[in-house]
């Protein structure tokens, strides 16, 4: 059949899968931007220790694939009791591989504050808690708003491998279409195409975050 | 169990190799293509890196894998894995290759024209070694992500560490110890990469070139 | 012998950075660029070796016209890449830092031009570039790399691999301007040395006293024309333009 006419009646449950795949993008990402600030607080807060213990942690998942991570929750859980459902267990996965990965961008970011604040704080007599939330987080947050968007970017291309654990979503979709009709490469061309859009409009909404902070007293490095 | 997990190893490290290899040749040229003077050969390479890096790479893989069969291209698993690796990196490392070719100040790069040097000398004396080591840090962060892309390639049936501990799994249902196993294994490799990358920049970026090992 | 005719330049965001440049240097002459940060200096010594493109005006040295042809009907033509490269032999240039090549020892850097440019013979090369770090004071560090070397000394081998083409006119753009202050006099004495040798040398400076110990004439730039131009004691004791009394009052 003409691929106008296969669109037409495939359209649909594109849509569904591109939709299945924004949500668990976008909570995995919540989750794992929050999962990585919680890492910076415990290796601000940790001391030498805990500093070891988040450099362990951001080691382990640099060089270890998310895709065993997916495997080992989803295997995993279940006989020691935890009934998840996939979704969740890959979201968790993402969740902590991406959270390392957004943890070392946030340490970045710190450091490119300037000491002589922390001193301005001090001498202000602002306490520790005041000082992060006013001080240090804006400014880590702005700072660290390009990288942030890369990351998300290959947080959301990771769901494509929740497909593995047979999680709804538009990798998952695609493989179903291509069984059941036979049309292998179109079926993938147009979720690669549904992708790009997804990247396009995530680029799309760092650019409007980081113009919309311009408007707000100078950060440092814009 | 652990000489299969072992083996498995051994053919993920073949194939991040292969990858690793033939993206930093496609990559090399791609790079040369980012500076073409014409600019509709530009834009292809814009093009090219922007679809490249925004697919996933498993769907890569099922497009390279169900779909060259549809067009009559019949190859095996290793062969297409191998492919989509070498595609999948080359646009990470061509702008791996073009940012170290930006990063050169640019008064060297008018010192060598000012010294009247002949086209192929300021690539082969300039060029090519200040930019090699300015991509250098990045560069070993792709050849890591080469490694860990390569267990995607599990699911469409290429035989290599992932899919080696899965069909254990299935078969013992130990699950904590195969799949912890498999990490450690990715872990010493890509931590051995790592490694590598270190001493050669430690070796080549004399302190002077501003480079950041993440 | 330079000799620059109603040079002009226009940056691509339209604004005019060289507005009519007339200027002459003769053979052993050294001219001494001053003014404010945006006054053209930098670019008219970049136009000198074709590291800056202008729209008007002529560049001759020693007679021969350089970079662009003029075709009949008062058009004119760009050079072809390997004549620009040629003429650009026969001068030498530095930078106010990042000159040297850091993955080359100083005395690679040093022998870099002659032996791919010129295709000179190694040995040759070599005695000729040990020669020449010796008299920039760098004998004994022909070995280390760029990164092991002050500010000073990496300037001193930028000297020395300019003077390594054999030269007729050095260009120096700002090269004290980004040292400690406590190296920038081995670099002036350098630069004494070559004053002795009647190089001739177009210097873009800061440092007035300098100029005014080294250079045969001084121009004053403002706006991309040389407002004021003569030997150093009547531009800096007797500056007559109102514009340069105020630049000279406030450096000083």
């Amino acid at each position: 059949m003409s691929f106008g006419r296969w669109l037409g009646i495939y359209g649909p449950s594109y849509l569904e899968g591109l939709a299945q795949t924004g949500l668990i993008a976008l909570v995995s990402a919540a989750c794992a931007i929050a999962w990585g600030g919680a890492l910076l607080l415990a290796r601000l807060a940790g001391g030498r220790a805990g500093a070891r213990i988040v450099d362990g942690y951001v080691q382990v998942f640099r060089n270890t694939p998310v895709l065993l991570w997916i495997y080992l929750i989803y295997f995993a859980f279940p006989p020691i009791g935890l009934t998840w459902p996939a979704v969740v267990c890959g979201g968790l996965a993402l969740m902590l591989q991406n959270g390392a990965y957004i943890s070392e961008i946030f340490r970045g970011s710190f450091k490119a504050i300037e000491l002589i604040q922390f001193d301005a704080a001090r001498s202000l007599g602002l306490s520790w808690w005041a000082t992060f939330r006013k001080i240090v987080l804006p400014q880590v947050l702005v700072h660290s708003l390009p990288a942030l968007g890369n990351q998300v970017i290959l947080l959301l291309k990771d769901t494509s491998l929740l497909s593995a654990i047979s999680v709804a979503e538009l990798t998952m979709n695609a493989k179903l279409l291509t069984e059941q009709t036979g049309a292998a490469y179109e079926a993938f061309v147009v979720v690669a195409i549904l992708y790009l859009v997804l990247v396009v409009i995530v680029e799309l909404g760092i650019r409007w975050a980081r113009h919309m902070v311009s408007w707000r007293p100078p950060h440092h490095a814009l | 169990m652990l000489v299969l997990l072992l083996k498995g190893a051994l053919a993920t490290l073949m194939l991040a190799i292969v990858g690793i290899c033939g993206g930093t040749a496609l990559g090399v040229g791609l790079a040369g293509l980012s500076f073409a003077r014409i600019r509709p050969l530009r834009l292809l390479y814009r093009l090219y890196v922007f679809v490249t890096r925004g697919t996933p790479v498993l769907v890569l893989a099922l497009l390279v894998f169900y779909g060259l069969p549809a067009m009559n291209f019949a190859l095996g698993p290793y062969v297409a894995g191998s492919i989509v690796l070498v595609i999948y990196g080359s646009a990470f490392f061509a702008e791996v290759f073009r940012g170290g070719v930006l990063a050169i100040p640019t008064a060297q790069l008018e010192s060598g024209r000012s010294l009247g040097l002949p086209p192929g000398a300021f690539f082969r004396k300039i060029i090519a070694p200040i930019a090699f080591r300015y991509a250098l840090p990045p560069y070993v962060n792709v050849c890591v992500m080469m490694v860990k892309a390569s267990s995607v390639l599990s699911i469409i049936s290429v035989w290599e560490l992932t899919l080696a501990a899965r069909e254990i799994i299935e078969r013992t249902l130990q699950v904590f110890t195969v799949l912890g196993t498999a990490a450690l294994l990715y872990f010493l490799i890509c931590f051995g990469v790592d490694r590598l990358g270190r001493r050669a920049e430690r070796h080549l970026m004399h302190r002077g070139f501003m480079g950041e090992r993440a | 012998m330079i000799d620059i005719r109603d040079l002009r330049k226009r940056f691509p965001n339209g604004s005019e950075v060289l507005r009519g440049i007339d200027l002459v240097i003769g053979d052993g002459e050294i001219v001494a660029l001053i003014g404010r940060s945006g006054s053209g200096k930098t670019t008219l010594l970049r136009c000198i070796n074709f590291l800056e493109e202008y729209e008007q005006g002529e560049i001759r040295l020693d007679g021969a016209t350089l970079w662009y042809r003029n075709e009949a009907h008062g058009r004119r033509v760009r050079m072809r890449e390997r004549e620009i490269r040629v003429l650009r032999q026969q001068m030498g240039i530095v930078f106010q830092q990042y000159n040297l090549f850091p993955h080359m020892t100083a005395l690679e850097n040093v022998c870099l031009g002659p032996l791919e440019a010129r295709a000179r013979p190694q040995a040759e090369v070599h005695e000729l570039a040990h020669g020449l770090l010796a008299r920039v004071g760098l004998g004994d560090k022909t070995g280390s790399y760029p990164y092991q070397l002050s500010g000073g000394e990496q300037q001193r081998v930028a000297i020395a691999r300019a003077l390594a083409m054999r030269p007729k006119v050095l260009l120096l753009d700002e090269i004290t301007s980004a040292l400690d202050p406590e190296l920038v006099g081995e670099v002036l004495e350098v630069i004494r040395g070559l004053v002795a040798e009647r190089m001739m040398m177009v210097i873009v400076t800061h440092e007035l006293s300098f100029a005014r110990e080294v250079a045969h004439r001084v121009a004053y730039l403002s706006q991309g024309r040389i407002v004021e131009i003569g030997p150093p004691s009547e531009v800096f004791d007797r500056p007559q333009d109102p514009t340069l009394k105020d630049f000279l009052r406030r450096v000083r």
